[in-house]
């Protein structure tokens, strides 16, 4: 395998493609595509006549400008922290959960369960039990999809968004259905959980720390644990890890359970933090939002992290701004617009122009590095 | 009984045309070995245009062209990223899935729940629209029920398989570096189908609101855009089987409409259910039946491979 392809031949600039990059040919195409996007967004909203100049200053004000912006902000930030880092964790081994959003619901929906029909317990001991049914629901939600993938070789992408639109369809029938609080009548939800995440000080509840703890933890567990390697090695090379006797479909498995499960207990810290009533739409795409947090952090579980915060950062200004007339599906749009800015960036990086010498330039390509 | 039958298969044929037309767009981008993950979204694109272009006046004919001219657009937005850049086709393609339906649901708010001015024309084909059961379902339809069933799938199939375009066209899909070898254009027709088969989606898109609905409202392709993609797979990537297969994914969303009639007593969240487990089932079925016979599994084996000439 040579390194350099040769596409203009002719004249003494050649396009090259490296075999790989640094971090610093990196930084810049992300720079680039960030840069472009901004332009882009900017100049959409002002061709739709809206102030950006306004807008933009008046949503960093809103949202990280005061103690409560702040508060909003790393609220949105625990969910979308835990997704990403279950779209992450499938990542890392090459798999694709892009239905995170459907294994959110099904926590939320053990969670709920937990919290409604099981008798009353100390908050505590209720608050484990909801978690675990949470992580295990999510999991097994997304055990079809990570069987067919692992055994079966059925498109574990297709399968696990299809599987979102059962969970939100299930969710919103029993939030407006059997399970509705008869005594709301203007809100098709459940009765009140009364088992809440304790406040960390005014608004912030616990599920902040509890989704940064476990991004720092998957963190250390994926970069020092055997088991981490094998999943990275799996990701990187299939065949080469069947080969060298790790099993690979067994860690595909696994990794996609928990990738389920992180992204159910999403669904009950969601739940027992802002929510407290299981309702059709509470989601918020948070899960979808989970691939490019995911994608920004190539794959590195710190990463997610950052990643994280800024997507918060990004959703909530969209909320505070849907009085201007942006909608939410506006922010679902610039993200998509950014992620395949950064996907195509992440390529574009590969590409290098450079001068031969006229001496190098006359010789004919033909030969090995056509 | 009769004419509940009757009742089942046109509403199959009907919710299956979307699927039929965007299933042989994804099928032309994944023969040439590109996978969009798009639809989804270049379907809502197509939808929310159609009805913008109906509605200033223009009838459905113009509505359609320029719909597919949207669709030339994106999928030239798509083909530069995931062809010329080899950038990542997963993540290019979620991208223009949250980026088509986001966009679609915003300039589309203003139309929300507008009834669409012009739709298309039923045509109905004398002598065999009088089959008992079947006349009425598959031979009373609009043009766009003809062609996403038919037309298009018999034209790809015999392009396909019977010229030598086709061929050139799958060894694309199958082996693109001894197609390069051999002097075969690689990029400039894996960038030209990919093109091609996001129009055809978006295309699919506007059937919804020019023939099937009446009405833009967000969130009306709700996940048949991932459908299509499953039924490609189930159909083999061979484009009859992916006309055959519409219908049989049309008769999911089918059984809704049975149920109203015959006032089953079943809530109907089972049956807005149906079309997606429906679709997971199938595609476990056709995986374990593969497994007995793994002559019939033809996905192209460069699916999804970006195409480096330094790394053959």
């Amino acid at each position: 395998m040579t390194s350099t392809s040769n596409v203009a031949r002719s004249s003494g600039w050649r396009v090259q493609r490296l075999p790989t990059i640094d971090g610093r040919r990196r930084a810049i195409a992300y720079a680039i595509a960030f840069v472009l996007w901004l332009a882009l967004v900017g100049g959409g909203l002002s061709l739709a006549s809206f102030a950006v100049r306004d807008i933009v200053l008046r949503a960093i004000s809103v949202t990280l400008g005061s103690s409560y912006g702040i508060q909003q902000t790393l609220t949105l930030a625990a969910p979308l922290l835990l997704t990403g880092l279950a779209v992450a964790v499938a990542m890392r081994i090459r798999v694709w959960n892009i239905g995170a959003d459907g294994q959110f619901y099904m926590g939320a929906w053990a969670a709920a369960g937990v919290g409604l029909f099981l008798p009353e317990g100390p908050t505590w001991l209720m608050l484990t039990l909801m978690a675990i049914a949470a992580g295990l629901s999510g999991a097994l939600w997304i055990l079809i999809p990570a069987i067919g993938r692992a055994y079966l070789g059925i498109s574990e992408i297709i399968t696990t968004l299809l599987l979102t639109f059962v969970a939100s369809f299930l969710v919103y029938y029993l939030a407006s259905g059997p399970w509705r609080d008869p005594e709301v009548p203007t809100q098709a939800a459940t009765a009140r959980i009364i088992y809440e995440l304790p406040a960390l000080n005014d608004g912030a509840h616990l599920g902040i720390p509890i989704s940064m703890l476990l991004v720092i933890g998957f963190g250390i567990f994926f970069n020092y644990s055997k088991w981490g390697y094998e999943i990275t090695i799996a990701g990187a090379n299939h065949d080469a890890a069947e080969y060298a006797g790790i099993p690979v479909r067994r860690r595909i498995l696994q990794a996609m359970l928990i990738s389920g499960m992180l992204a159910g207990l999403a669904g009950m810290i969601e739940l027992t933090g802002v929510v407290y009533r299981l309702q059709g739409g509470m989601s918020n795409q948070y899960g979808a939002l989970g691939i490019p947090i995911a994608a920004v952090a190539s794959g590195s579980i710190s990463g997610v992290a950052a990643a994280a915060g800024f997507f918060a950062i990004l959703l909530n200004m969209g909320v505070s701004l849907q009085t201007q007339g942006l909608s939410v599906h506006s922010v679902l749009a610039i993200t998509g617009l950014l992620l395949f800015l950064v996907a195509a960036a992440e390529a574009a990086a590969r590409f290098s122009i450079c001068r031969m010498s006229a001496s190098l330039a006359k010789i004919p390509a033909s030969g090995a590095s056509i | 009984m009769m004419e509940l039958l009757t009742g089942m298969l046109t509403t199959a044929v009907v919710a299956g045309a979307v699927l039929a037309l965007a299933g042989t767009g994804e099928l032309l981008s994944e023969r040439v070995g590109v996978f969009n993950l798009g639809l989804e979204g270049l379907m809502s694109m197509g939808a929310v245009m159609a009805v913008i272009v109906v509605n200033a006046g223009h009838n459905t004919s113009t509505a359609l062209l320029i719909v597919f001219g949207l669709g030339l657009l994106l999928g030239a937005m798509f083909a530069v990223a995931t062809v010329v850049l080899r950038a990542d086709q997963v993540l290019c393609g979620i991208a223009l899935t949250f980026l088509g339906v986001g966009l679609a649901a915003w300039i589309g708010r203003s139309y929300s729940g507008q009834i669409v001015k012009a739709q298309f024309d039923v045509i109905s084909i004398p002598i065999l629209r009088d089959i008992p059961i079947l006349g009425r379902a598959l031979f009373e339809q609009t043009i766009l029920v003809y062609l996403s069933y038919i037309i298009l799938p018999v034209l790809v199939h015999c392009v396909l398989f019977n010229t030598r375009h086709g061929i050139t066209v799958r060894s694309i899909g199958e082996n693109p570096a001894a197609a390069d070898a051999s002097g075969i254009p690689v990029l400039r027709l894996r960038f030209c189908y990919v093109m091609l088969g996001s129009a055809l989606a978006t295309c699919a898109g506007s059937y919804l609101t020019l023939a099937f609905v009446p009405a833009w409202t967000e969130g009306l392709v709700a996940g048949r855009g991932w459908i299509a993609l499953g039924l490609v797979t189930f159909a083999n990537f061979m484009p009859l089987q992916v006309s055959l297969g519409a219908i049989l994914f049309g008769t999911l969303s089918s059984f809704g409409f049975a149920a109203q009639a015959n006032g089953w007593p079943i809530p109907s969240v089972v049956f807005s259910m149906l079309p997606y487990v429906g679709t997971v089932l199938f595609l476990f079925i056709r995986a374990i039946a593969r497994r007995r016979g793994q002559k019939f599994w033809m996905v192209p084996a460069a699916l999804g491979h970006p195409y480096f000439r330094d790394e053959r």
